[in-house]
């Protein structure tokens, strides 16, 4: 998606959930996505745009034993990424690698690098440590929260150590921390839990019912954003964490998934169940730019959506800005659409 | 006979200036410059040589010339001549009647000599004999006058002498004037003499005149007496010499203490005028503490004339008194008008206070007592003005609250209605009284308030605009929609909004909808008709109204979402706790429809009372949807094709069916603009709740009997939530989305068959007619 220009799309087959930016190509602008079908195979799509910019390339497509929920490339190794799946009654999450070189046969097989059997309940997510070159990899189920230690050259994945969050909060998900490798965030029925590697504790929260998915500000240390059910975008400061700094009104029904810029401190992209992507504007209300940018922010706060795009037809999950070129960003709808 | 006359000219002309150059004595000086070549041929020029000119003509002319030349000129010498003749003969007559003149002069002379010489004779005459008078009466006069000195000195003596008494004499009739007046004619020579011959007279003149101080002091200090007593009193005593300052400091301050009793006054009077404001009936005892206080001042400014003209050197600190006077007075206004006030009382104290101030004004002009509570009244007014928008601002959301309260007890009933009635009035009335009190204010003619009308249409006009906003604001704070910016409370804030009755803010959606049709218009309206010379434009109810559309538009927004979020909690719950995998056939329709249509009533019952009912369906809409209705039309209808084919082949075709209606089917608007209209809120709810139960349904996985049992539950709701909406193709969309999206998530698809269906669904309706009354009472929203 470049500007407001119309996007360049592509149709997977199946319904899907989630799409992931490969962050360790450096080369080419790609995007993982995995389809969801109970009764179909399943299929991981490696997407790349071409060259011009002008169109999504299928690069690979492999096939994957069970429905995806969720995807996440490998920071440092383009070829290997984890899924969360389901067999329908059960979840698991497993590590898997791309085979060398990508087949352009159909459903070339994936090599799965280490499986991540140590849940019992619904697996949530699988987070990579942001840092690029740690081999951690933190896994979430409802109440869990493990994190591994992963050995691809073993193929094999430890756990390092694994706390109970308790029954009563259900987490959801979470993102892990850019500026500070031992914290993560993670969203749970009724607040946002901070928790620290290190202790695996709980350090802190933030009381908010229903928060969806959130996303920490990769250009700006304690800028969080989340997404919720109820109104839509929230921008918190973590060091003022008791109100929201700014508040986005967000989609007419749930905002499903909300991801920072990873250049532009501004911008916000957000997907909701209204079939509509949103970028938002976020004038960077911190005292430190309003300043400089008092004018622009004024102008921009006045409306800080900037652009809906409305092109689907069916609800949005899925939501992956390009890390290589940080003006391109793929969404993913539930009827299997993928748009850049 | 031009040509003729032009010659004739000339030559008279010639002819004057030969004789004139003949009287010039030189005439070569007149002409200097003439040259030599030219003044040969010029016959009448000085330095003419008749030999040359005869030379030049003879060789010029011929004879015919010549001769005719030669006759020209004789003439020209006969006339000569005869001109000179006349000119000698006239001169001659002259002369001879100057000597006859001067023979007559000598004559007259002869004889006047004599008449002087007499004259002179007599004149020294008459002054011997004045002389001779002067000296033999000189005595005579000298004694006069002396006689006359005696006399004069004898009568001042006796007027000494006679001082005393005519001092006592003055006191008795009270004439300190004269008596002031003879003193000090008296006083240098008692001086002078005092310590020898007159000593008895002085002393007793002095006695004399110092009870007249003290009776003139008395005189000065008594309130009873007239000021010009006092005054003319004053002035005597000043001229008596008796240190008058000190006595001005006393009255001054005697002045002070009068008014520390005046301070007091308007304070009471604001009470009484309060108090009157519980008992109308007795007019009197207002007018009665307002008389008072204006005779006080009254009082006040008569004493203070009279002190100005006693002391005109002491008026700055009258000056100062005055204005303390008209602070104080404001300030004690200011703390009245701190308790609700009517602009009818605001104003009879204002008007006290005018009166007040206008009479020291006329007192003391140069005070500028007028400005200063001119700048006091602006401030008062203004704060006047803002505290009545606030106390409305407090009435209304008094009013919105006093509802809160009771309607947690009463959940049915016309109470929203009630209250959007009450509240709706009360922003109407409360605007329309306050226009008028401030009307009543713009027509008081008294001065100050025909010096600030501009000003204070300023501040209405901004007063409104101010209201309106704040009460805006207050809205969406009342409605918990805006945390408050204050960053500690909006934790608080935050937990309070949830305890916000929807309800509430469904009123206040409609109310802002009220205020942006009817109140503002009408504020406008009569602003414009009052204020038709104002050009200022503080009020602008355009953009007023485009606040409160905005914030209806947003409240309602709210209303919904409160509303929409409290359904998807129960479908959340509903959907998180069994394990849909291993569901149990379904033997009925699920509780959580029971509470999904129980909270859709309720929204259902609470628009109804607020909200105006639709008067037409959107047509737009329906066009849209035209092509929708007949898909979906036909969808059901090969929905009951399919039924007679076997289930397992029915399964499938059906899931392509709704895949393929899908295709055809327009992309349904979900989220259509929200109207003010009852079908319209309701509509929008249905919608995004039964979009959350899609998105629930899809992030689970069920099995057959799940896949039924959301079946079942979709056909039941159908009938009902088809009753209550109004863009149906949407709904009807919408619910077969909810069973695709629960097909695609399910490992085992067979539908139910459709007289299990219905029968079921008859017992659920036979057993929700059954408990139709307790479940309305005894289910309690959660």
């Amino acid at each position: 998606m470049q500007g407001g220009s119309s996007g360049i799309g592509y149709g997977l087959k199946y319904q899907a959930r989630c799409i992931s930016d490969v962050k360790a190509d450096t080369d080419h602008t790609s995007f993982l996505t995995g389809t969801l079908s109970l009764k179909e195979e399943n299929e991981v799509h490696l997407l790349r745009l071409s060259s011009g910019g002008s169109e999504l390339v299928c690069e690979g497509l492999f096939s994957h034993p069970n429905e995806i929920w969720d995807l996440a490339s490998c920071p440092f190794d383009q070829r290997i990424f984890s899924t969360v799946f389901s067999t329908g009654e059960s979840f698991g999450a497993a590590i898997w690698q791309i085979p060398e070189p990508y087949g352009q046969s159909n459903s070339s097989t994936l090599d799965c690098v280490a499986s991540l059997d140590a849940h019992v309940g619904k697996i949530n997510c699988v987070l990579w440590c942001p840092s690029g070159k740690s081999d951690k990899l933190i896994s979430m189920d409802e109440q869990n929260l493990v994190l591994w230690s992963l050995d691809s050259s073993k193929k094999s994945a430890e756990v390092v150590s694994k706390e109970s969050a308790g029954m009563r909060h259900s987490l959801s998900g979470g993102a892990w921390n850019p500026h500070d490798v031992n914290s993560v965030a993670a969203t749970s029925e009724s607040s946002i839990q901070f928790w620290d590697l290190r202790t695996m504790k709980n350090v802190n929260s933030i009381e908010r019912a229903h928060v969806r998915n959130v996303d920490y500000n990769t250009k700006r240390e304690h800028i969080l954003v989340t997404a919720d059910d109820e109104s839509g975008i929230h921008i918190w400061d973590l060091r003022k964490a008791k109100a929201p700094v700014q508040e986005l009104p967000g989609h007419t029904h749930w905002t499903w998934a909300v991801r920072c810029n990873p250049e532009y401190e501004e911008l916000i992209l957000s997907v909701g169940t209204d079939s509509a992507v949103n970028l938002w504007f976020a004038s960077a209300s911190s005292e430190k730019q309003a300043s400089e940018r008092s004018a622009e922010a004024s102008r921009q706060r006045v409306n800080p959506l900037l652009n809906s795009y409305t092109d689907y037809e069916d609800s949005v999950y899925g939501l992956a800005w390009s890390s290589r070129e940080p003006w391109f960003f793929a969404s993913l709808s539930y009827d299997g659409r993928v748009l850049n | 006979m031009a040509t003729e006359a032009a010659p004739m000219d000339e030559k008279a002309k010639r002819m004057r200036d030969l004789l004139s150059s003949f009287y010039t004595p030189d005439p070569s000086i007149s002409t200097p410059t003439s040259s030599i070549s030219t003044s040969f041929d010029n016959i009448n020029g000085p330095s003419f040589d008749a030999d040359q000119y005869m030379d030049l003509m003879i060789k010029k002319s011929n004879l015919d010339v010549l001769l005719q030349r030669h006759v020209q000129m004789a003439a020209e010498i006969k006339n000569l001549d005869t001109d000179l003749q006349m000119l000698v003969y006239e001169n001659y007559n002259k002369f001879i009647s100057a000597t006859d003149t001067i023979k007559r002069m000598k004559s007259n002379i002869f004889g006047m000599e004599g008449n002087m010489d007499q004259l002179l004779h007599k004149i020294m005459s008459v002054q011997s004999r004045s002389d001779g008078v002067n000296t033999s009466l000189f005595e005579k006069r000298e004694h006069i006058e002396k006689l006359h000195r005696t006399r004069n000195l004898l009568r001042k003596v006796q007027f000494i002498y006679d001082l005393p008494a005519r001092l006592q004499k003055c006191i008795k009739s009270e004439a300190y004037g004269d008596a002031v007046r003879f003193y000090t004619g008296a006083m240098p020579i008692l001086k002078v003499y005092g310590d020898t011959s007159f000593k008895d007279c002085r002393r007793a003149s002095e006695e004399a005149i110092e009870t007249i101080i003290k009776n003139l002091q008395t005189k000065l200090f008594s309130d009873s007496e007239s000021i010009q007593a006092r005054a003319e009193a004053a002035v005597l005593l000043k001229q008596l010499d008796v240190p008058v300052d000190s006595l001005k400091d006393k009255l001054l301050e005697k002045l002070e203490q009068s008014l520390d009793g005046l301070q007091i006054n308007p304070d009471e009077a604001s009470k009484l005028a309060e108090h009157n404001v519980s008992s109308k009936d007795e007019e009197s005892n207002n007018q009665g503490p307002a008389k008072i206080h204006e005779d006080a001042v009254r009082g006040f400014s008569e004493a203070m004339r009279a002190y100005r003209e006693i002391f005109p050197d002491s008026e700055e600190r009258l000056f100062k008194l005055a204005r303390a006077l008209t602070t104080t007075h404001f300030e004690n206004m200011e703390l009245y008008i701190r308790k609700r006030v009517s602009a009818a009382d605001f104003l009879g104290i204002f008007r006290i206070i005018w009166e007040d101030v206008v009479l020291m004004d006329e007192v003391l002009p140069e005070a500028a007592l007028s400005d200063l509570s001119a700048e006091a009244a602006q401030v008062t007014l203004k704060q006047f003005v803002a505290r009545t928008f606030s106390h409305l601002q407090q009435d209304i959301s008094d009013t919105l609250l006093k509802f809160d309260i009771n309607q947690k007890e009463v959940v049915d009933g016309e109470v929203l209605k009630v209250v959007l009635e009450a509240s709706g009035k009360a922003v109407l009335q409360g605007t329309t009284d306050i226009f008028q009190e401030f009307r009543q204010l713009l027509d008081e003619n008294t001065g100050i308030f025909v010096k600030m009308n501009d000003l204070l249409i300023d501040w209405i006009q901004k007063g409104f605009q101010d209201f309106f906003r704040s009460l805006e604001s207050h809205f969406l704070v009342l409605s918990g929609k805006t945390s408050s910016s204050n960053e500690t409370e909006g934790l608080v804030e935050g937990k309070s909004s949830e305890k916000i009755h929807a309800g509430l803010i469904l009123v206040l959606a409609q109310l802002s909808v009220v205020i942006e049709q009817k109140v503002i218009p009408r504020i406008a309206e009569e602003i414009t008709a009052s204020f038709s010379g104002g050009n200022s434009q503080a009020f602008i109810p355009g953009e007023l109204c485009r606040v409160f559309h905005a914030a209806s538009e947003k409240l309602l927004q709210h209303y919904i979402d409160t509303r929409t979020q409290k359904i998807s909690n129960v479908l959340r719950k509903r959907f998180k706790t069994p394990n849909w995998v291993k569901h149990k056939e379904p033997r009925e329709v699920h509780m959580y429809v029971d509470m999904l249509l129980q909270q859709l009533e309720e929204v259902g019952k609470e628009v109804k009372q607020i909200l105006p009912q639709g008067t037409f369906r959107k047509h737009k809409r329906s066009d849209s949807n035209g092509s929708n209705t007949t898909t979906s039309s036909r969808s059901t209808t090969l929905h009951s094709d399919k039924m007679a084919r076997s289930n397992s082949q029915r399964a499938r075709s059906q899931l392509f069916e709704t895949h393929l209606a899908k295709l055809f089917k327009q992309k349904v608007e979900i989220f259509t603009k929200v109207e003010f209209t009852q079908e319209s809120v309701v509509t929008t709810t249905v919608k995004l709740c039964l979009k959350s139960l899609q998105e629930y349904v899809r992030l689970q996985t069920f099995n057959r009997s799940g896949f039924q049992q959301i079946q079942l539950d979709i056909q039941f709701l159908k009938a009902p939530l088809k009753e209550t909406v109004e863009d149906e193709a949407a709904i009807d969309f919408l619910l077969d989305e909810v069973i695709v999206a629960a097909s695609e998530r399910c490992l085992d698809v067979t539908p139910l068959e459709p007289p299990i269906l219905d029968k079921l669904i008859q017992a659920k309706l036979a057993k929700s007619k059954e408990h139709n009354n307790n479940n309305n009472k005894t289910t309690v929203s959660s």
